[in-house]
């Protein structure tokens, strides 16, 4: 019988310090950014490590102080390529720990703050985004990651996708990349619980 | 491809003299209608032909009618068979799904998209294009429909009803999806129980179909490497990999000896990660959570490798046609040496650990058990398959780049359970580590992109992605532009399974079957 | 009794009315006649259980027949109350039910109706054996003829012979038992077979208690003898099973307590075989409930389990008072008679209230019902809280009797030898589990029911209940929660009827005067109950205290404390915190109404949600082994394509496969045998016939020698 606690308790925290401290390992933010055609969106990321996310231009900004240290998140697929998939579900990972900012993560929207958004919004998905917008208590946030979710990115707008997710439900923060790594996921939800601020 | 002239000459006899000829990568028998459907079946039935995949393609004008080709490959010899039709518009086509069943969701899709009409196929429709947002008659892949525009009209809307398979007095069709649990891909599947016992159920995709294949045509061959990438991105390498070969087997343009190790490296490594990603959810389906955190923190380890080594934790950008786009160094090449070492450690520890954990063991044996006779029914691929006691992996069926020369150690299980396939993907990871650790003593110098020039022409091109083998169908126009990309997903094979897995599941492990097969809804929706 | 004749006239009037006159006058003179002769019964029987003393009465002109007397006492004054009130406020929803019919068959039905609850009375009134077997002759054809009549025009033949089968079969088993203890007493009338219950030998008692037991037991549905029940209820009118569950089913614990009461009194090992039957027959019947997805069905097995609970809280009773300790004995009977008096209230709410479901949906199946709660809110309210009362929640009247009844049977820690120990704790455990299981299956008959998505466009379209099964309803439900919150003003009315069983009235013990100066129990223990709330509201009220404590003697170290009054104040105080805080939160923050949020499907549809079916299964897969469902499976292929699965399922109940079964294979054997003589060479039958006579005049010659 293998010792999961223990092995754990010994292996020690594996979490990143960030944004506390400049603790960025190798390799958690792509390097090559630059080398990378970023699927149509003129807002990359720099590769400086301070800002990934960014607000739109009609955002509410963050949510009431109440919500700062205490925000849930419903995360809504419209589309999203696996590495994005990938990415989310690691923003709770030991390597990048979500919890530890007082952010998480549920299962319904009737319990959450904000929506986190990946993906062009396909067709199919455009009618679920909206009811689950709908569903959402007020006050809400709508965070949308990756290039595509902001202007449909390499797949454009077609008769398949929205292009973007602004084009369904109002967007309030955007998190660019291709996919955006956990920390750059972490930095938007950061922002809409009002804990960064952004310019 | 060694048995080649054989095959022609078996083809011969066996199609009654129809047109047979080797096509340059596949040998191509030109048939009708009406004897197709029981070559396919003699191929698969008699000859032990494995389904690849069906390519439809609309011709320019409307009179042209529709050219469709059925790819078969055969395991021990290496040989790809197509079976021509050229189809005359509105007529339609015997359905071959009732024998060779592997076939059932590629003439779904023809239905949906192209309009074609497959006679003895009970569940056409509402399959791509689901019934409840788009209406009965589009076609998007005909040629004639402008793909820009959002569709004016409008499904069935709320009157949408499940299809019912299950027949019994207070039974339920229990919907799953498509915004569900925690981070689950869009998707629906529609379990039919009376409570208890999962005795049918139905799995619903394409909520994320974002008509790649419709985007991709007209559009500059380079455009299809970055949708390549991007379409499934868990296993962008793959498939990007898979895109370049076929370019590169239209221009007749050779890969310079050192991308072609490098390529098998990055596929390697992309197939450990993924398989990293699979044990970590499959040990959180089971609340095994800290079995999961360990599984996640190897998969950021292998993100993070790959980032160092490639610049992206996903190895976008990393293929391109006639090599790689830059040559990672011997610093990076060092690194990965060192980090993959390190991560097999690690694996070994954590396998160790799952398989002294009987209460772990005990959710995932003899459950979710995908039989081997199913299993060939249905031709699933990939891991799934090793672990149904199915000898399929195209890196030693159809060898490809350097695997011909390093043929990998090639896993296999019978039991078919969550258990065998948990086995098979860590025996799978040790595979791929020791090809990495091989290939890397033997990457010679030299430059890693060869010039590539944009030719017309038409190729199929394989790659074993880490899910299961993928087939690219490219047909590069006169103009140099993408006349016509036919996606094969692994995913797109092992969903049309999942359902016979899940079959007498109780209601409360479907979530652990659904991980066990570790496959990814972007791949297999397009 | 003067009374009861005119009563037994006012329901003379009713049959000739609802046989003779024209529809609309029909329904006056019908409910005139029979709210009549209610009251009549009720006022003879609330004078009889007032005054005490049993009055006789023999009819002038059937003298001449032994025992044919009849008696009024105040034990039978409350099965008559019962059945009285049962039939009081279901008759109106007999006329609806009726209305719809075509006339000669709805008004055989509603003579049939009258003519059973005639039966009824003269059974709880009958005093010797010819006078019993007679009613219950009568009673029990009227049962079948309505069982015959059926809900359509079509007869229902099969049900119909299975309850005449049953019936007949009973009755001549009771007809045997009475016989053989009235040639062992000396004496045709039933207290005299009471009086002499000591002297009897064992194997006298022996026979004619199982004969009695399980001949009389066919009407209170005990194991092995109910397989006719859930098919005949399942025929019968919707209208009359309020009265078949509220007033019929009850006569088998009246023949019980009458008959079988002094045998078992006296002799522990019968009591004990009442006490397992009782506890089998109500884990039996919850368990089959868990597999009907039929509202009548269901609600028919849970009568079994009730009568169950009540025959093994009888069992218990009489237990305890073989080995002389009456006043547990008394406890435990108290505890029954209450249950009955509970189930027949609110069995009588829920057979209404599926009537009226039924007869507004037009079918019984909850598969297809659910969502009328939106639709009829007060009726769906009432119904709701009937199955509340049945599920045995506070402050409902069903908490009040089961929990006494688990009570008692605890109570055997302090004495008995270990076998009679083992019986008890076994059938304890066995009254528990039904207790749990009756919660899940309440649970899903309302959710099924009432709430969620109507699965069926009938379920969808009902928007009115009659009226005939809303009123009787608010009436049953008035009755079902004060008899759960007046409990200790109950249970001393039923200490003086168990009294004369067991020679000691347990009220004492059971609600001590908190009121007054509590005698019975140590100054301690008075001195904590007060503390908790014992006498509150003394002095305002007319009871015996607040709290009904369940104590062996005066020495008892343990006592169990429980007081339906002060619970309900209590969740009456918290639902009003509640909704003072949800109105004041209210004020402050807006409230958005939404659609419920369905993971985006395009609708949910009815066929996505839980039928009782699925809700049930987690249940029926535990008891898999029991149950052993036969699963017909069929399968339509296309090729590689599974097109459809059909399953279809059948519970065959778990006696009908033991007992019945074999029985039938049996008979069909002997048939078989018989009919080989019949070979139609009528040479060969006259042999026969020599044969026999040759047979006869040795025997008689043998005899008389």
């Amino acid at each position: 019988m293998a010792n999961w606690t223990l092995a754990s308790l010994l292996r020690g925290i594996r979490t990143t310090h960030w944004p506390y401290r400049d603790d960025v390992p190798p390799g958690a933010l792509p390097a090559r950014l630059d080398g990378l055609p970023h699927c149509g969106t003129d807002r990359a990321p720099t590769a400086d490590r301070i800002t990934w996310a960014f607000r739109t231009p009609n955002s509410q900004g963050p949510l009431p102080a109440r919500f700062r240290h205490s925000m849930h998140v419903r995360f809504i697929d419209a589309g999203a390529n696996g590495a994005l998939i990938s990415e989310v579900r690691l923003i709770d990972a030991p390597p990048y720990n979500l919890h530890r900012f007082g952010i998480f993560i549920t299962a319904t929207p009737r319990d959450a703050d904000v929506l986190l958004v990946g993906g062009p919004v396909t067709e199919a998905m455009r009618e679920p985004l909206r009811k689950a917008f709908d569903a959402m208590p007020t006050p809400k946030r709508v965070v949308a990651i990756g290039d595509d979710a902001i202007d449909g990115g390499i797949f454009g707008k077609s008769f398949a996708s929205a292009g973007g997710v602004a084009s369904v439900i109002p967007v309030d923060f955007i998190v660019p990349g291709c996919p955006p790594p956990p920390l750059a996921i972490i930095q938007g939800l950061l922002a809409a619980a009002g804990q960064v601020t952004l310019p | 491809m060694s048995g080649r002239p054989e095959w022609i000459d078996r083809l011969r006899c066996l199609s009654h003299g129809a047109a047979v000829e080797d096509a340059g990568g596949w040998v191509e028998v030109r048939t009708t209608s009406d004897t197709m459907r029981e070559l396919a079946i003699t191929l698969v039935e008699a000859h032990g032909c494995e389904f690849a995949t069906l390519v439809v393609e609309a011709a320019d004008t409307a009179t042209d009618g529709i050219a469709m080709r059925y790819f078969l490959y055969t395991r021990d010899d290496s040989t790809v068979i197509a079976i021509r039709i050229d189809l005359a518009e509105g007529l339609p086509l015997p359905s071959i799904s009732d024998r060779v069943h592997a076939a059932d969701w590629h003439e779904r899709e023809a239905e949906d998209l192209f309009g074609i009409r497959f006679d003895g196929h009970p569940f056409l429709g509402d399959f791509v294009l689901h019934d409840a947002v788009w209406p009965e008659d589009v076609a998007p892949m005909r040629r004639s429909f402008d793909a820009t525009k959002r569709v004016e009209q409008h499904g069935l809307g709320e009157a949408w009803t499940p299809r019912r398979i299950l027949h019994q007095e207070g039974s339920i069709a229990f919907p799953v999806g498509p915004i569900w649990a925690d981070y689950n891909e869009a998707g629906m599947w529609l379990l039919e129980t009376p409570g208890e016992q999962i005795y049918e159920s139905q799995t619903r995709l394409f909520y994320k179909y974002r008509a790649v294949e419709k985007i991709a045509e007209g559009q500059a061959p380079e455009r299809g490497v970055l949708l390549a990438e991007r379409f499934s991105g868990s296993s962008a390498f793959a498939h990007a990999y898979a895109y370049c070969q076929a370019l590169e087997k239209i221009a007749r343009c050779e890969v310079p000896p050192r991308a072609r190790i490098l390529r098998a490296l990055f596929a390697e490594l992309e197939r450990i990660r993924y398989h990293a990603a699979t044990i970590a959810e499959l040990a959180g389906s089971t609340s095994l959570t800290v079995g999961k955190s360990m599984s996640q923190e190897i998969e950021e380890r292998m993100l993070r490798l790959s980032g160092e080594v490639c610049g992206h934790r996903y190895l976008f950008g990393v293929c391109t046609p006639g090599g790689l786009a830059s040559d990672p160094g011997a610093a990076a090449l060092t690194t990965l040496q060192a980090g993959v070492a390190d991560a097999a450690k690690e694996f070994a520890r954590l396998e160790r650990r799952f398989m002294h954990t009987s209460s772990y063991l005990d959710r995932i044996e003899e459950m979710g058990t995908l039989r081997p006779e199913v299993a060939d029914l249905y031709g699933v691929v990939g891991p799934v398959a090793r672990a149904s006691g199915r000898q399929v992996d195209l890196r030693r069926s159809l060898p490809y780049g350097v695997y011909a020369d390093h043929p990998p150690e090639i896993p296999r299980e019978i039991e078919g359970d969550g258990y065998a396939r948990l086995r098979v993907y860590f025996a799978e990871i040790r595979a791929s580590t020791a090809l990495i650790q091989a290939l890397l003593a033997a990457v010679p110098g030299g430059p890693v992109r060869a010039e590539c020039p944009v030719t017309p022409g038409t190729a199929l091109a394989w790659t074993e992605a880490p899910a299961g083998g993928t087939f690219h169908w490219l047909r590069i126009d006169d103009a140099g532009h993408i006349g016509r990309w036919r996606i094969g997903p692994p995913g797109f094979r092992n969903w049309h399974a999942f359902h016979r897995a899940l079959e007498g599941a109780a209601f409360q492990d479907f979530h652990i079957v659904l991980a066990s097969f570790g496959l990814s809804v972007a791949e297999s929706d397009r | 009794m003067n009374l009861i004749s005119w009563a037994f006239l006012a329901l003379a009037v009713a049959l000739c009315a609802s046989i003779l006159l024209p529809s609309r006058s029909r329904s006056t003179g019908f409910l005139a006649g029979s709210w009549a002769a209610v009251v009549l019964v009720l006022i003879a029987s609330v004078h009889s259980m007032a005054s005490g003393p049993t009055q006789q009465a023999t009819p002038g002109l059937l003298v001449i027949l032994p025992g044919f007397g009849f008696a009024l006492s105040p034990l039978r004054a409350l099965f008559l109350i019962i059945a009285a009130g049962v039939y009081g406020v279901s008759s109106p929803f007999v006329l609806r039910d009726v209305r719809e019919r075509s006339r000669p068959r709805g008004c055989l039905v509603l003579a049939m109706f009258v003519v059973l609850f005639a039966a009824v009375l003269t059974v709880l009134l009958a005093a010797g054996v010819a006078s019993l077997l007679f009613a219950w002759e009568i009673m029990s054809l009227a049962l079948a003829a309505l069982v015959f009549l059926g809900r359509g025009e079509q007869v229902e033949t099969r049900a119909g012979l299975l309850t005449l089968a049953f019936s007949e079969a009973g009755a001549l088993a009771a007809l045997a038992g009475l016989l053989v203890l009235a040639g062992a007493a000396g004496t045709f009338s039933l207290a005299g077979i009471a009086a002499a219950a000591p002297r009897l030998s064992g194997g006298i008692v022996w026979a004619g208690f199982l004969l009695t037991f399980f001949g009389f037991g066919v009407k209170t549905a005990i194991v092995p003898v109910n397989g006719w029940m859930a098919d005949a209820y399942a025929a019968a009118p919707r209208g009359v099973l309020p009265l078949f569950s509220g007033a019929t089913l009850n006569l088998g614990v009246f023949t019980l307590w009458v008959v079988d009461g002094p045998l078992a009194s006296h002799a522990l090992w019968p009591a004990l075989a009442v006490l397992v039957v009782g506890a089998l027959t109500a884990l039996l019947g919850i368990m089959y409930a868990m597999t009907e997805s039929n509202m009548t069905r269901l609600l028919t097995r849970s009568s079994i389990e009730n009568l169950g609970i009540v025959v093994a809280a009888l069992g218990a009773g009489f237990a305890f008072t073989a080995m002389q300790r009456p006043v547990l004995g008394g406890l435990a009977l108290i505890a029954g008679l209450y249950h009955m008096l509970n189930h027949s209230a609110y069995k009588t709410l829920l057979f209404i209230g599926a009537g009226g479901i039924g007869n507004t949906v037009g079918h019984d199946d909850m598969n297809r019902l659910g969502g009328l709660l939106r639709h009829v809110p007060l009726f769906g309210t009432v119904f709701l809280f009937g199955c509340f009362a049945i599920a045995s929640l506070p402050p409902f009247n069903g908490f009040v009797s089961e929990w006494l009844i688990l009570q008692s049977l605890l109570r055997i820690v302090e004495l008995g030898p270990v076998p009679v120990r083992i019986v008890f704790g076994l059938s304890g455990a066995a009254l528990a589990l039904t207790a749990g299981l009756a919660v899940t299956c309440f649970a899903m008959l309302a959710a099924s029911t009432l709430l969620g998505l109507p699965r069926s466009r009938e379920a969808a379209e009902a928007r009115h209940m009659p009226a005939s099964a809303t009123a009787p309803m608010v009436v049953l439900i008035v009755v079902c929660f004060g008899l759960g919150l007046w409990a200790t003003g109950v249970i001393p009315v039923l200490g003086r009827l168990a009294a004369p069983l067991t020679g000691v009235d347990a009220t004492a013990y059971l609600v001590p005067a908190f009121f007054g100066h509590a005698t019975v129990l140590a100054a301690g223990v008075v001195h904590d109950l007060t503390q908790l709330g014992a006498q509150l509201g003394r002095g305002l009220l007319p009871l015996r205290g607040l709290v009904i404590l369940h104590s062996d003697a005066p020495r008892a170290g343990v006592v169990y404390a429980m007081s339906t009054a002060l619970t309900f104040a209590v969740l009456a105080c918290m639902l009003l915190v509640v909704w003072i805080v949800t109105r004041v939160l209210r004020r402050r923050r807006q409230v958005a109404r939404r659609a419920p949020w369905n993971a985006g499907i395009p609708s949910l549809r009815p066929e996505m949600t839980y039928t009782p079916t699925t809700f049930g299964a987690p249940v029926r897969v535990l008891f898999d082994a029991v149950l052993n469902p036969e699963v017909a499976r069929q399968e339509q292929r296309q090729g590689a394509f599974l097109t459809a699965r059909k399953h279809q399922i059948v519970h065959i109940p778990l006696i009908d496969r033991l007992l019945l079964a074999p029985l039938i294979a049996g008979m069909r054997g002997v048939a078989r045998l018989l009919a080989r003589m019949h070979h139609g060479k009528v040479t060969a039958y006259a042999s026969y016939v020599l044969a026999s006579l040759v047979v006869v005049v040795l025997a008689a010659a043998i005899a008389l020698s």
